[in-house]
């Protein structure tokens, strides 16, 4: 009897270890970006142009909108008004990228993660129906909601801290779990903000690009924000979602959830030149709104790297 | 090149036997110097959503990834661009199948072809998007030279593609029938596909419809070249000065309380809306054809081994820093472009070229009978594209009569799939459409 069981697990554990071999060496052969076989054919989610035209006339008003109300804004100047930037201000076209070659090997290892992995199970995730997805995403932005009240805080921004403390009061009780986005729908609208914003509140410049195995295109406060982020869940640890056994299916239904939600496609330019042009983007991009925010709220500490007086 | 004619004959060569809105046809070329102001904006802002056509709620979408067994050896640095990529969306009953070009240097799967294949799949087409030939992802897995901007020789690869693609889509789609369009670069390539497919018999095309096309592609690319000359000026410098200003006009805007952080993919878009004058749209339309340009160029360097910023004997690793050559090449014109890898590779493969005759060869003349004389061609453009001047405008009315649509407005793609256009062109694609006298 017991002979046989021994037998059957070592059957078992035999088709287990092929499984896992056959599994590692299809995983191995994607990533290295052999094809398994041609023509491959991917059924991706379907297209709403319909609905996506909407969106696009909502925008488009919206816009409208906010560039009449900044003219009417402009007519009535006040005379503590912010200094314009000038092309002067404008900071070096090139961007500070030190780790270069390390960036641009973890550029290519997500290439490929996304494209054998990440992509296709995100496709099928986002073929399930609508309000299961917009449950998931609500789920998980409640649960950025502490963080975000904590972040607000550290900005000395306490009013949105407590719209973010009440929204998370009200989407965890009301909304079930955070399933339901009910505080919206009760005007208690509220956006997220994390570390990278307060430290870039408090005066941090970017420091050097970063790209982080799976996250992506980011930069060395960025990196630093998103840990501390993920530090504050842990040690706040809701329900014990991040410490329990259940914290690994979580945090990887999250990463699909945020992917489904992402229409970013790597090589989608076939260009050799991607990397120099998504790193342009997204440094000038952080550059633009950390302008924005020491205007909005002038800085309380300085880069240690800036001559001071500047 | 057929002599231009200022008042071109406008027969019917086809039967109408639709109601379509009649549009009104404009002898003229560009109303002011390249391009006037309202076609500059209508370039860059494209067509409004309130006035695009109606679009169905769904549209299901295959990506298809293929290996040609004529491509060339795939360069290090295009380690990602092995198989074209190609995107399908099938009806699930028997349909014509309408196959769609992309413009220059874009690839298979832009707004531009998502808006074209909508109002397809809507009209019961299934629809299949490919790059334009000049897309480096074409250029690596498909080409057959590696040295894009021949409107033949892309020309040929596309239908070599295109027919490799219809043999491996699925036994469960039915195609009854095939039709060809494409927009720009897109358009000339749709024409000349189709008719390479009549030439060769494998393959029968229906009709084509070319949308915003080139008559000369060398003439307009010096047309948009003389845009960025104009606009941003020859050096590196005059790319360095419209960063910092639309920089610093960007954050300005972000640095009033009203605004909101920029999302991830809206940093192109947000700039577009600081563009004020003239020279400021143009620099944008310049650039953006200059971005593609750099791919071009640098994959043509690296095929034909030119070494004009490839080393031939030491070309860049998988890993290396791109920096450099990105800087060199985006002060360099499409001129250069042609003088140095262009002319030099083709003069010595193709016996008997001449500059002259690679330029000529460049022209939609090259199938000019064909367009002149099968009822089964079409063509849609502004009298604003800049990128067509009015002896060319006049040529494209005299060859093609009544089955060119020639709208007033719209510069060069900026009514692509408003009401007007997306109607006629599926008027033409049925066979249907004709200018109302």
């Amino acid at each position: 009897m017991r002979a046989a069981r021994l037998a059957g697990s070592g059957a078992t554990a035999t088709l287990a270890a092929t499984a896992t071999l056959a599994a590692t060496v299809a995983l191995a052969a994607t990533l290295c970006g052999c094809a398994l076989e041609n023509p491959s054919i991917r059924r991706l989610p379907d297209q709403t142009p319909a609905a996506d035209n909407a969106a696009a006339i909502q925008r488009a008003d919206e816009r409208a909108a906010a560039q009449a109300k900044q003219a009417a804004q402009s007519a009535n100047v006040p005379a503590d008004a912010v200094t314009p930037l000038t092309p002067a201000d404008a900071p070096s076209m090139y961007s500070y990228d030190p780790w270069a070659r390390l960036n641009r090997s973890i550029y290519r290892f997500n290439a490929r993660f996304d494209e054998a992995i990440f992509l296709p199970v995100a496709d099928t995730y986002d073929r399930l129906p609508s309000p299961l997805r917009h449950g998931v995403r609500n789920f998980f932005l409640n649960l950025s909601e502490p963080d975000s009240a904590l972040n607000y805080l550290l900005q000395w921004r306490p009013v949105s801290g407590l719209r973010s403390v009440g929204r998370f009061v009200v989407n965890t009780t009301l909304g079930i779990g955070g399933l339901f986005d009910v505080a919206t729908h009760l005007q208690l609208a509220n956006p997220l903000t994390g570390f990278s914003v307060t430290l870039a509140r408090w005066g941090m410049h970017p420091g050097p690009y970063l790209v982080i195995p799976l996250l992506g295109p980011s930069t060395l406060r960025d990196g630093v924000g998103q840990l501390a982020d993920y530090g504050v869940a842990y040690g706040i640890n809701l329900a014990d979602l991040y410490r329990g056994d259940q914290s690994w299916a979580l945090g990887t239904l999250n990463a699909v959830n945020q992917r489904a939600s992402n229409d970013f496609r790597y090589y989608s330019s076939g260009s050799p030149f991607e990397y120099e042009t998504i790193r342009f983007l997204y440094v000038h991009r952080e550059l633009i709104e950390d302008a924005a925010l020491h205007a909005k709220s002038p800085p309380r500490v300085r880069d240690p790297r800036q001559p001071a007086g500047e | 090149m057929t002599a231009p004619t200022a008042t071109p004959t406008l027969t019917s060569t086809s039967t109408p036997t639709s109601t379509s809105t009649p549009v009104t046809v404009a002898a003229t070329g560009p109303a002011t110097g390249l391009a006037d102001s309202a076609a500059l904006r209508a370039t860059v802002y494209g067509t409004p959503p309130r006035d695009i056509a109606p679009l169905p709620a769904r549209v299901p979408l295959e990506q298809i990834d293929i290996a040609l067994p004529w491509a060339r050896p795939v360069p290090a640095v295009f380690w990602f661009d092995r198989r074209l990529r190609v995107w399908f969306s099938p009806q699930d009953k028997p349909a014509p199948l309408a196959i769609v070009i992309s413009g220059t240097g874009s690839g298979g799967n832009t707004a531009d072809l998502g808006l074209l294949r909508a109002a397809l799949y809507g009209a019961g087409y299934h629809v299949l998007t490919l790059p334009s030939p000049t897309f480096p992802g074409f250029i690596v897995a498909a080409s057959s030279t590696g040295v894009a901007g021949d409107l033949l020789q892309d020309s040929r690869d596309l239908y070599a593609a295109i027919r490799q693609i219809l043999a491996h889509l699925p036994h469960r789609v039915r195609i009854t029938d095939i039709d060809i369009l494409g927009y720009s670069l897109g358009g000339a390539n749709a024409a000349v596909v189709k008719s390479i497919a009549a030439t060769d018999g494998a393959l029968r095309i229906h009709r084509a419809v070319m949308i915003n096309p080139p008559v000369s592609l060398f003439a307009s690319i010096d047309r948009i070249d003389q845009l960025f000359a104009q606009s941003i000026g020859s050096g590196d410098e005059g790319i360095e000065r419209l960063y910092a200003k639309l920089y610093a006009r960007l954050a300005n805007v972000y640095r009033t309380p009203e605004q909101i952080a920029i999302g991830d993919s809206e940093v192109l878009a947000a700039a577009t809306t600081v563009l004020r004058t003239d020279q400021e749209f143009e620099a944008a339309i310049a650039l953006n054809f200059r971005i593609a340009l750099i791919n071009v160029f640098f994959a043509g360097d690296l095929y034909a081994g030119t070494g004009v910023v490839v080393d031939p004997q030491h070309p860049p690793r998988v890993g290396d820093s791109l920096e450099e050559i990105t800087r060199a090449l985006r002060s360099r014109p499409f001129a250069e472009y042609f003088s140095r890898v262009f002319a030099p590779y083709y003069l010595a493969h193709r016996p008997g070229a001449t500059l002259q005759s690679l330029r000529a060869d460049n022209r939609l003349d090259i199938i000019g009978a064909q367009l002149a004389g099968n009822p089964d061609y079409y063509a849609q453009t502004n009298s604003d594209d800049l990128i067509l001047s009015a002896p060319e405008l006049a040529w494209l009315q005299s060859t093609l009569g009544s089955r060119l649509a020639v709208y007033h407005h719209g510069g060069h793609l900026g009514n692509l799939g408003d009401r007007q256009q997306i109607a006629d062109m599926l008027e033409m694609l049925a066979g249907h459409w004709d200018r109302a006298p």
